[in-house]
């Protein structure tokens, strides 16, 4: 009886720890930890978007093909990374999350959410979600109406349920949370209807929050002073973090990218505006602020700076560094120490007439005419436009090759402030004119990169003369880059020199973020289809009689010899 | 005679033209200016990051300068219900306000 309470108990913690994933499994995800798993948004703390697998390569590629598709039943867009453990995949969009058997493609659970028909309201940039976490048997999301949601990862069922902040007053959630140090981590949306941002701090046993770090100071508060002291600008600056940071477990330190002041127009809100278009340094367990660094001081364009902060240890000067990299949106590379925000290099990536280049000493921009007329309400033709050198789509680094690998945009824009008007709660709050520059046919209006962190300079570039990739990069040690087109296209690249190597038309345009990984000793690719985001805002005309709605999830593997 | 059939010909035209102008004048003066003028404020806050300043850009979710200005009803019913992508807005227009994009949309830029 005892032999057989004890084979009871055995059983029960196998089971348990099968769904249990640990912080050490988190921090060896892409560092050396199962291939089988994919644990974290950016396939590893680091955000490197790397894999060392090999199976399909240059050569195999050819022989790459669809092994499962799954129907999201979605029309809103499909933007996620899945993640990945024991053989089950977790997939997010704005309506669901969605777990799929790896080996057979057939859907294991689904939970939908049901948020009000007027939400998309306050969504400035596609209804989308960018994926999950997941940690101690647990699927933690984000939702559209500003709530964080943890369901059971075996079963689905709705653990806790935590809200954010008023989707009314313009409050969105579409990014992915980040467990570091056992927090969940979450950033906010809504820079664009004058929210005042913040990165909440939860419990993810309970869904209680820990802390909140506004991404503003209060009255009083270090920073502040940035901001003036005769209005209430700081209350309504923006300042969002909608995309996910990264993690240096051994430093204990998170980096965020945060967004754009509120509004655009920049007249109410003179000084720095600190600490909006900054990447912070924060420590997981508590929120505190270790150091920060300003790319775009007074952003009066939108430029951001919430792209992927890239961890790496690279050679500078002769010595191994400590460094994050950021394509940020204004087309600077920056390279900042990471223990301490110094910066090691800043150069251009795309072309900027915004700023002639970043003063190294003070590490701000050395701003031109055109961004003084830009604050004088004068219309201007500024590069890049709004939509930066660089948007959302992420980046890879590989570590062989030393090369950032980036889809980036060529693209300036008619920029004009128009007179600044009270915040309404949920109303538009920018106050700006923007369109597009006109284009010469079959000119680059965007490129596929490979980049040198350091120097800026491309080793290749590959020309999109129709649309802008709006894909994620994943770059792998068979020596390929995937990503995907607006037109619906999934595509290999040889990471050598760009050249197209492989193709497959998945039925819709692809903004979403391959992965790759291993199950029962296979190697497979999957990547989701469905036409979203900001780009099917600003396209629909050209693309809605080409490329039809409808999400999916699409997974590769090699067809046997 | 022939002379005078040219004559009649161009009078009638004429009087035709003057008519067809004092129709579209008269379409174009039923919005008052403060009501297209309040249409384009509202559009230019709530409406434009989707279609574009002024209705115009090349990257824009619809071009409006297209929409039947005949079919008000249906104008309105896709504002205050939404329509695919778009959101429902009932909830922040007054009737006065949607008027106004109304006007604005039919005669503010046309």
């Amino acid at each position: 009886m005892r032999a057989i309470a004890s084979a009871a108990i055995v059983i029960f913690l196998f089971c348990a720890s099968s769904f249990a994933q640990t912080l050490d499994d988190l921090k060896q995800d892409g560092n050396g930890g199962s291939t089988d798993n994919i644990l974290t948004y950016g396939m590893g703390y680091r955000l490197h978007r790397y894999s060392p697998l090999k199976q399909v390569n240059k050569l195999t590629v050819k022989r790459l093909v669809p092994v499962w598709s799954l129907s999201l039943d979605n029309n809103w867009g499909e933007q996620a990374q899945p993640i990945i453990y024991n053989g089950i995949m977790y997939v997010t969009n704005a309506k669901a999350t969605v777990a799929i058997d790896v080996a057979t493609g057939k859907q294991i659970w689904k939970q939908t959410l049901d948020w009000p028909p007027e939400t998309p309201r306050i969504v400035c940039c596609g209804v989308s979600n960018k994926g999950a976490a997941i940690y101690d048997g647990k699927v933690f999301r984000t939702t559209l109406d500003a709530h964080v949601v943890a369901y059971d990862a075996k079963s689905g069922r709705e653990i806790w349920k935590s809200k954010a902040a008023e989707w009314k007053d313009g409050y969105s959630m579409t990014g992915a949370p980040l467990i570091a140090n056992g927090v969940l981590i979450t950033g906010i949306s809504g820079a664009e209807f004058g929210i005042r941002g913040f990165i909440d701090g939860w419990d993810p046993q309970t869904g209680n929050k820990l802390w909140r770090r506004y991404t503003i100071p209060a009255r009083g508060e270090k920073g502040n002073e940035t901001w003036p002291q005769d209005n209430n600008a700081w209350e309504v600056g923006g300042g969002s973090s909608w995309i996910t940071g990264s993690y240096d477990p051994e430093l204990d330190l998170v980096y965020w990218g945060i967004g754009n002041p509120a509004p655009w127009a920049s007249q109410t809100r003179p000084g720095d505006n600190l600490y909006t278009s900054s990447l912070l340094a924060l420590r997981p367990k508590t929120g505190e602020m270790v150091w920060y660094y300003q790319f775009t001081p007074n952003d009066p364009f939108d430029f951001d700076a919430c792209w992927e902060p890239i961890i790496a240890d690279i050679d500078v000067a002769g010595a191994k560094r400590k460094v994050i990299m950021q394509l940020n949106r204004n087309a600077f590379l920056y390279v900042l120490d990471r223990t301490n925000g110094d910066l090691v290099s800043a150069n251009a990536y795309e072309t900027a007439n915004w700023a002639s280049r970043i003063d190294k000493e003070t590490g701000r921009p050395v701003e031109t005419e055109v961004a003084k007329k830009v604050r004088s309400g004068e219309e201007v033709e500024m590069w890049p436009s709004t939509r930066g050198g660089k948007n959302w789509p992420h980046a890879s680094f590989n570590p062989e090759t030393g090369l950032l690998y980036a889809p980036t945009m060529h693209r300036g824009g008619i920029y004009k402030h128009l007179p600044v008007k009270d915040r309404v709660p949920g109303q538009r709050y920018q106050f700006i004119e923007n369109r597009p520059t006109p284009s010469e046919p079959n000119s680059a209006i965007g490129h596929v990169d490979a980049i040198d962190p350091l120097t800026a300079e491309p080793k290749w570039r590959i020309p999109l003369t129709d649309h802008p990739i709006w894909s994620a990069i994943l770059t792998t040690g068979g020596g390929l880059l995937f990503t995907g087109k607006e037109t619906g296209e999934f595509v290999a690249l040889d990471v050598e020199n760009g050249k197209e190597l492989w193709q497959f038309q998945t039925g819709s345009g692809i903004n979403a973020i391959p992965v790759t990984y291993t199950y029962q000793g296979r190697q497979y690719v999957t990547v989701l289809s469905g036409i979203g985001g900001l780009w099917w805002n600003a396209a629909r005309e050209q693309l809605k009689d080409k490329v039809p709605q409808g999400g999916s999830v699409w997974t590769f593997a090699l067809f046997p010899e | 005679m022939r002379l005078i059939d040219t004559r009649l010909v161009m009078l009638a035209a004429g009087t035709l033209l003057s008519i067809s102008k004092g129709v579209c004048a008269a379409d174009a003066q039923g919005f008052a200016p403060d009501q297209i003028r309040l249409g384009a404020e509202l559009f230019a806050v709530n409406c434009s990051p989707c279609h574009g300043p002024h209705m115009q850009g090349s990257e824009s979710a619809f071009d409006l300068r297209k929409f039947p200005p005949n079919q008000r009803d249906r104008f309105l019913n896709s504002v205050t219900r939404g329509k695919n992508q778009m959101p429902p807005w009932g909830d922040t227009f007054s009737p006065e306000q949607l008027d106004a994009l109304w006007a604005y949309v039919v005669a503010g830029e046309r």
